[in-house]
């Protein structure tokens, strides 16, 4: 068991991760954008429209000017996950020392990451379980739901609940020096030779794998679908739109806008 | 197409119950889709707005404007709504025969 | 009948169809073509593609939707709209669908789907209020277009916008009004405004050697004289030399409500075609929400050439001319309590809500936002000219509207009775009539256009 999810199936999830997820964009790149569908009030600038790309993709702008609590929900498990796998990715490549970079002693940079990995291990937890009991609990969002939007939360919550225990259970807990040796050994396909080891670790990585398995053929897609949508629907409104026939032709006026909103065109005749 | 069976003749109706051909109407005819809209009796009123969009629709090829009804045979929107209560559109030119007015109407 | 299951606006029949050059396709080839058509449109259009294939199913969509709030049936409810694509979508053309099947909301499409699809892409307002509220900006909207382009395809369109469809080819506007008529329309609304301001004011009609071609709402020609009058009297006071075409007196595109290839494209080309034999300079748009989205994102992309010459809008130019000070406006002619109805495509779609207060509130004394404006507005119920009578959809139609009556009662512009409901779009208006009777709101449905007409300074009147 140990040897299939620790030195095999790491192999098949990354080969499926990243052809299923380059398969996925591969299709949604080969649609095109035909006509120009932009949301106004756009902005005419890339810089404008830059503010509300972030805004939305980094803030979920639409979100929070419509429903509070599905932001705060959604917005905070978002925060925390982005936390949980920087800090994993630092945490590994750096044993738990990277805050030496800011100044801190080596001692206290292990302790801040700590804090910083159990507070938002915990966070990740309670808005989990809160995104749960809104898809429970309001007539709406239950009408919608497919059995796999559940089964992806309890999936995520599975996997938190797992990595929470071997934070909070020192005998379950693995040390940054076992995970680093593990993935160089994974990343330099040699045979994997773990320190130390036990059931709720192995749980988690079994864990996240599947949920990498799954990720290229679930809505877990719309990390992408949000850069692409939005860059749909809120990018620069350009007159007319670009790259399109009718695009700076044969216009009676000096300008290269044909169709106008007015800002040219108006007046005169 | 559903049709009806006017003093024996057949009359072609479209799905909303208007004519098919304007050319089918007869005065038999009015009387029937006048009791479809609910209307008891034609008056000399209703003949009034029915005769004025006949004559308009053979001369334009279409329904006159509202207001053009209205001014010219001297009904209020009011009383058209009354003598025909689904309204000049849809009551009045299904009863003189005038196909259904398309369009954001 | 499976099809009586659903609400659903009466079709059009098989001659009408072929009318619009498409032979119906029999009940029991629908599945089989409609797989087709599904691949082909999802496979092509990004939008489409990426509204299968990214929603979370957060729900957010659902309070934001004014045909949900009005009804609360939750096929109405926008992600479940999209969701009589997608779940045939996933169990035809993707590999988690055909491998878990309804774990994952896939489900094989059937006749039945379709008879539901047009049922309840025919329910949609395609407002886009959901696009704007998405966290993801998932645009429902594009896939209420592509569900009726592929029910267009298979044959099924409803009688209205069928015979909008057939009334375009042959008068070249949406009420099939024919020259003669035209022209004795124009002529009558001349010797109304005689009437009421004793100036003599030209409405136009294929007058040679023009600068501006005006395109208004055909609907103007039936229903809303004082729009037309309006636009006449604006004209007539900058001095403009405009007229009318007959070959193309339409601001409205009803191709991008079911047909969105054949038909918008055809419709676009017949435009420009007119403006390039009239010689005009310009084209200048009237009210009309969905024809002015049409006019301004879409025909750059429809056009088969070059645009030969500059489009705008009516507001556009209204709201310039205030700008520079040639447009004087009285604020005290129109003396009543008023509140702006943003039509979805000029808030959402066009970029105009800011030029039509621009223009709105010098042309009257008391003026009075709704919540939310703007936008964030709600559709007035009849978005994508969903203007069924029939009295079961004419009963959803005034359900939509639940939302809107609401918005108008909290301006209190209804209190005494004479408030001004102002909505610069032919399918709003037509929706607003019957909405504001229904609703009981003492306001009176008016466009924009008309209340400049009135509010011009120094009066034109004699």
């Amino acid at each position: 068991m140990e040897y299939l999810v620790f030195q095999i199936l790491p192999y098949i999830t990354i080969t499926i991760f990243v052809l299923g997820v380059m398969y996925r964009l591969g299709k949604w790149a080969s649609a095109r954008i035909v006509h120009n569908i932009v949301l106004t009030p756009a902005p005419d600038t890339v810089s404008g429209a830059a503010v509300n790309y972030v805004a939305e993709v980094g803030l979920f702008r639409s979100l929070f000017k419509g429903d509070k609590s599905l932001w705060a929900g959604a917005w905070l498990m978002h925060f925390a996950l982005l936390n949980i796998i920087g800090g994993h990715i630092v945490g590994f490549a750096f044993l738990g020392e990277q805050f030496k970079f800011i100044g801190t002693s080596p001692e206290l940079s292990k302790q801040l990451s700590d804090i910083l990995g159990t507070s938002m291990g915990i966070l990740i937890f309670v808005t989990l379980i809160y995104l749960l009991y809104r898809r429970l609990s309001i007539t709406e969002v239950k009408h919608v739901s497919n059995p796999a939007d559940y089964l992806l939360l309890f999936l995520l919550l599975s996997i938190v609940t797992a990595g929470n225990l071997m934070r909070l259970m020192p005998e379950y807990s693995i040390h940054y020096e076992t995970a680093q040796a593990y993935i160089i050994q994974l990343a330099t396909f040699q045979p994997v030779e773990l320190h130390q080891s036990n059931i709720l670790f192995t749980l988690h990585l079994l864990l996240v794998q599947l949920m990498l398995i799954v990720f290229p053929f679930s809505k877990l897609m719309h990390l992408f679908g949000m850069f692409a949508e939005r860059w749909i629907i809120n990018r620069p409104y350009v007159e007319p739109a670009p790259g399109l026939p009718g695009a700076k032709a044969g216009a009676t006026t000096n300008t290269a806008n044909v169709v106008s909103g007015g800002k040219t065109t108006s007046g005169g005749v | 197409m559903p049709n009806i069976e006017v003093n024996g003749q057949t009359i072609e109706l479209d799905e909303d119950g208007f004519l098919v051909n304007t050319d089918q109407w007869t005065e038999e005819a009015a009387h029937y889709f006048a009791k479809e809209e609910g209307i008891e009796e034609l008056t000399e009123e209703h003949w009034k707005l029915i005769n004025y969009l006949r004559d308009y629709f053979f001369q334009f090829g279409i329904a006159p404007m509202i207001r053009k009804l209205c001014k010219e045979t001297g009904f209020s929107l009011k009383q058209i709504y009354q003598l025909f209560p689904t309204g000049p559109a849809k009551g009045a030119c299904k009863v003189a025969g005038l196909p259904k007015p398309t369009g954001c109407v | 009948m499976a099809e009586n299951k659903y609400k659903a606006p009466g079709k059009a029949n098989d001659s009408e169809m072929r009318a619009l050059f498409i032979d119906p396709v029999p009940d029991d080839r629908k599945v089989e073509e409609a797989l087709k058509h599904l691949k082909y449109l999802v496979e092509k259009y990004r939008p489409l593609m990426l509204a299968m294939e990214s929603c979370t199913k957060c729900g957010h969509c659902a309070e934001n939707c004014h045909t949900y709030l009005g009804t609360k049936d939750p096929n109405n409810i926008p992600t479940n709209r999209a969701d009589l694509f997608r779940k045939a979508w996933k169990a035809a053309y993707t590999v988690e669908g055909k491998l878990f099947g309804g774990l994952v909301g896939a489900e094989p499409l059937s006749l039945d789907t379709i008879n539901k699809m047009y049922s309840y892409f025919y329910q949609c307002n395609e407002c886009r209020r959901c696009a704007l509220v998405c966290p993801f900006g998932i645009d429902t909207c594009e896939v209420t277009f592509a569900g009726r382009q592929l029910l267009h395809w298979l044959g099924m369109v409803p009688k209205l916008q069928a015979s909008v469809g057939a009334a375009m080819y042959r008068t070249g506007n949406h009420t099939g009004l024919p020259k003669p008529g035209l022209v004795d329309t124009c002529e009558f609304l001349e010797e109304e405004i005689v009437d009421e301001t004793g100036v003599d004011i030209k409405i136009p009609v294929d007058k040679p050697e023009s600068d501006v071609l005006y395109i208004p709402s055909s609907a103007d020609f039936l229903l809303n004289p004082n729009t037309m009058m309006g636009a006449a009297k604006f004209f007539h006071y900058l001095g403009v030399n405009w007229t009318m075409s007959s070959e193309i007196a339409e601001a409205g595109n009803f191709g991008l409500l079911f047909d969105q290839r054949h038909t918008m494209r055809h419709n676009t080309m017949r435009l420009l075609n007119e403006a390039v034999k009239l010689g005009v300079k310009k084209i200048v748009w009237g009210e009309c929400g969905h024809g002015w989205r049409t006019g301004k994102m879409y025909v750059p992309s429809m056009a088969d050439r070059p645009i030969p010459v500059p489009i705008v809008h009516l507001h556009d130019e209204t709201s310039h001319y205030i700008r520079t000070g040639q447009l004087k406006l009285n604020p005290e002619a129109n003396n009543h309590p008023t509140t702006l109805h943003d039509p979805c495509n000029f808030g959402r779609a066009c970029n105009l809500s800011e030029k039509l207060r621009e223009v709105l509130t010098p042309c009257v004394s008391d003026f009075r936002e709704m919540t939310p404006n703007r936008e964030r507005n709600f559709c007035c119920g009849g978005g994508s000219a969903i203007l069924y009578d029939d009295p079961v959809m004419y009963d959803l139609r005034i359900k939509f509207s639940a939302k809107k009556a609401e918005q108008v009662r909290a301006t209190g512009i209804d209190q005494n009775g004479d408030g001004y409901l102002v909505a610069p779009c032919s399918i709003c208006k037509a929706q607003l009539y019957p909405m504001v009777e229904e609703h009981k709101l003492g306001v009176e449905v008016k466009g924009l256009i008309d209340l400049v007409g009135t509010a011009l300074y120094p009066p034109i009147n004699e």
